[in-house]
């Protein structure tokens, strides 16, 4: 009989293509946002998401050959995180910036924890701190919406945070997309699209993004203004990445909780988090650190919040 | 004879106190942003653990167990203060560059996990060989680890521009990436020990 | 004295500036006894209870003894002292009442003597609560609590990184990665992340 026992850490991927088909959907859910950002923003975008996402396979094939692993780059993982960090890049970055973002991100994102479905942090996101750290001047510099040259427009995150906010921006053209951003957060229509389809195909569950955007609506209403519950809370809502994060981000299987449970609170955490930095503090917008830091604490809400095996106390 | 040049070796490889036994990492992030301020470190951190090696091997019979702590830390602190003075009368910019970082030896956990570790269990002469040893592989550890963050994060090598137009990541100058740095740098030694064996 | 300090002494030491992944204090106990929960909570719990006595008695030691006499400039090596009696106070009874615990934690129990984070707190409190030489109104108290807070940061930050070093136990890391490597990449990604609390204003 064969006795060997295969240890290893949840969740429990067996059928390569399962994951490979999931991968490929979650690209397919987010193109919408990527054909916006294209439109909005003109094909500056479209050479940054193309040399992020080539980079970030270029990267998995080459630290995976090295390690002489098995080489996965067609499950799609490798392409899907250059794709989201893609997404949270402004589009008229200098090449390299989506070249070395992608290659921390697989290289200290992911494949130094073993590779996919042993991350701790969201890779995309890795990256996305590291660029920010290190070249802040190109990180926040983003293009006028609907113009696509390299004129600069603030975003409206940002304008905030200086008290420089004096034209009303339309709800509708935060919705639709029409302010300077990265590429795929401003079109908060073509997240939502992609959104509702990852939830009909049972890809994702509706936890982690009603609890996150719910606990940042609220904290934004009760403490978002200098009088307690006048906060602008649909402008919160519609600014920033909140729905990129929210549905596309925190919503990542291996960086964030099992239970349902696990999730609300993981959801909660990362909703407080973001309406915090985001009223009190230095930066314009904290949904990428938010993240970060829950997916830190995932490890230990799985552990309070674990479903009890039938039969023990 | 032998024994004691082990005991100088063990310092730099096998037991070295950044990359091995993982202590005095405050000051390593701090200080280990240019190769100057790394060299500088070492030497003075090298002067107190050699010093405070030999003293407390000295008297360590006669100090009761129940008190030791607090003795070490009197050793340590009069050899810190004497390396302060020297470095402000005779090395005033060093002393400017590496500001707090000179009193701070007396908590770099370095002198008084030696002390504790090794020269209240050893001879004079094994303490000795062990203090220098110990602030040799630390001294060499700083200079590495500043070596690549000045490289990366500020695009100099000792304060000279080396590629024009190279775009530092600033990330790499500030603590976080010197935890980065010193993670990959661990790693790579491990890797040449396995391949080694 | 206010009751809006004390919540705030208690989210800046706890999360915002965290004494492990914003300060950088204390960092070579955090790597190395960070691997399990259980030492992870009980060298907290060591390092909570020489925080807060430690807080209290160079307050007194910096009121009383430091300043009537002019004596200021002798703040680090007292505080030193201070501290490195209390840490012999609490290497005795751990080897008294948990002899494997004690094995256990090595070298790293004397070393909370020369705990950056230990002696940072002490050096805070006398910094933020004594303006030019006086204490300010409910110095003691602050700089009390502000030991506890600091010490309950720590533990967070140690209950963080324990619970993720046991769950990539079962991974498939690099053999040349695993136990301090992957560690400080870990902690190198948590501060990364607790950088987005910079530049906080209440």
């Amino acid at each position: 009989m064969d006795n060997t026992l295969n240890i290893s850490a949840s969740p429990h991927l067996h059928a390569r293509e399962s994951t490979g088909r999931t991968m490929w959907l979650v690209t397919a859910a987010l193109l919408p946002a990527g054909i916006a950002g294209v439109c909005i923003f003109g094909p500056a975008a479209l050479k940054t998401i193309l040399i992020a996402v080539l980079s970030a396979v270029a990267a998995e094939w080459a630290i995976q050959a090295a390690m002489k692993k098995k080489v996965t780059i067609c499950d799609g993982s490798a392409a899907l995180t250059g794709l989201l960090l893609a997404y949270n890049l402004p589009a008229h970055c200098p090449f390299w910036i989506p070249v070395t973002g992608s290659f921390i991100a697989i290289a200290i994102g992911k494949q130094i924890f073993g590779g996919l479905g042993q991350n701790i942090f969201n890779p995309a996101l890795v990256g996305r701190v590291f660029l920010m750290a290190s070249w802040p001047q190109y990180m926040t510099t983003f293009s006028r919406a609907l113009s696509y040259d390299a004129v600069t427009q603030a975003t409206p995150l940002a304008l905030l945070k200086e008290n420089k906010l004096f034209d009303h921006i339309s709800y509708l053209g935060l919705f639709m997309g029409n302010r300077g951003g990265c590429i795929g957060e401003v079109c908060v229509a073509a997240l939502v699209i992609g959104g509702i389809f990852l939830l009909l195909r049972k890809i994702i569950t509706w936890h982690i993004p009603v609890s996150y955007i719910v606990t940042t609506g609220l904290f934004c209403w009760a403490f978002g203004a200098n009088t307690p519950f006048a906060g602008d809370w649909m402008f919160h809502l519609l600014s920033g990445g909140l729905f990129l994060g929210a549905i596309f981000m925190a919503t990542d299987y291996v960086s964030s909780p099992l239970t349902g449970r696990g999730q609300l609170i993981f959801g909660a955490g990362c909703g407080l988090l973001t309406a915090i930095i985001r009223i009190w503090g230095g930066y314009p917008e904290g949904v990428s650190y938010a993240i970060l830091i829950m997916n830190a604490a995932a490890p230990l809400i799985d552990r309070y919040t674990k479903n009890r095996i039938y039969g023990t106390k | 004879m032998k024994n004691l040049i082990q005991e100088f070796f063990k310092g730099i490889v096998k037991e070295n106190p950044t990359f091995v036994l993982a202590l005095g990492l405050c000051p390593t992030l701090a200080v280990s942003i240019s190769i100057s301020n790394a060299i500088g470190m070492g030497c003075a951190a090298t002067f107190v653990i050699l010093f405070s090696n030999i003293i407390i091997a000295s008297i360590k019979d006669f100090i009761p167990d129940k008190i030791r702590i607090p003795c070490y830390i009197v050793v340590i602190a009069t050899f810190v203060t004497i390396t302060e003075l020297v470095m402000k009368a005779y090395f005033p910019p060093l002393n400017r560059a590496l500001g707090i970082y000179v009193p701070l030896i007396v908590v770099n956990c370095i002198v008084l996990g030696r002390a504790e570790a090794f020269a209240s269990k050893n001879s004079v002469m094994a303490s000795l060989f062990d203090g220098v040893g110990m602030g040799a592989g630390f001294t060499l550890a700083l200079t590495l680890i500043s070596a690549i963050r000045e490289f990366l994060g500020a695009g100099k090598l000792c304060g000279l521009t080396v590629i024009p137009g190279f775009e530092p990541a600033l990330i790499i100058g500030m603590p976080s990436g010197a935890l980065l740095v010193i993670g990959l740098l661990l790693g790579f030694f491990n890797l040449l020990k396995e391949k080694a064996k | 004295m206010n009751a809006t300090q004390f919540l705030v002494i208690f989210i800046s030491n706890v999360f915002i500036y965290n004494v492990i992944l914003s300060r950088f204090l204390g960092l070579c106990s955090f790597i190395a006894i960070s691997k399990q929960t259980k030492p992870a909570l009980a060298m907290s719990l060591a390092v909570v209870f020489v925080t807060t006595m430690s807080s209290i008695i160079t307050w007194l030691i910096y009121r009383f003894l430091l300043i009537p006499f002019n004596m200021t400039y002798l703040r680090t090596i007292s505080f030193i002292l201070v501290i490195a009696a209390f840490v012999q106070l609490v290497e005795m009874i751990i080897r008294k009442i948990a002899p494997p615990l004690y094995c256990f934690f090595g070298i790293y129990l004397p070393l909370i003597t020369v705990n950056c984070a230990v002696l940072g707190v002490a050096v805070l409190n006398s910094d933020m609560y004594f303006g030019a030489e006086t204490p300010i109104l409910a110095s003691f108290v602050y700089s009390a609590f502000q030991g506890i807070c600091v010490g309950l940061g720590y533990t967070l930050a140690m209950l963080l990184m324990s619970a993720i070093r046991e769950r990539i136990e079962t991974c498939d890391i690099p053999k040349a990665m695993k136990d301090f490597p992957i560690g400080f990449i870990i902690a190198s990604i948590m501060s990364m992340a607790f950088m987005g609390f910079n530049g906080f204003r209440f």
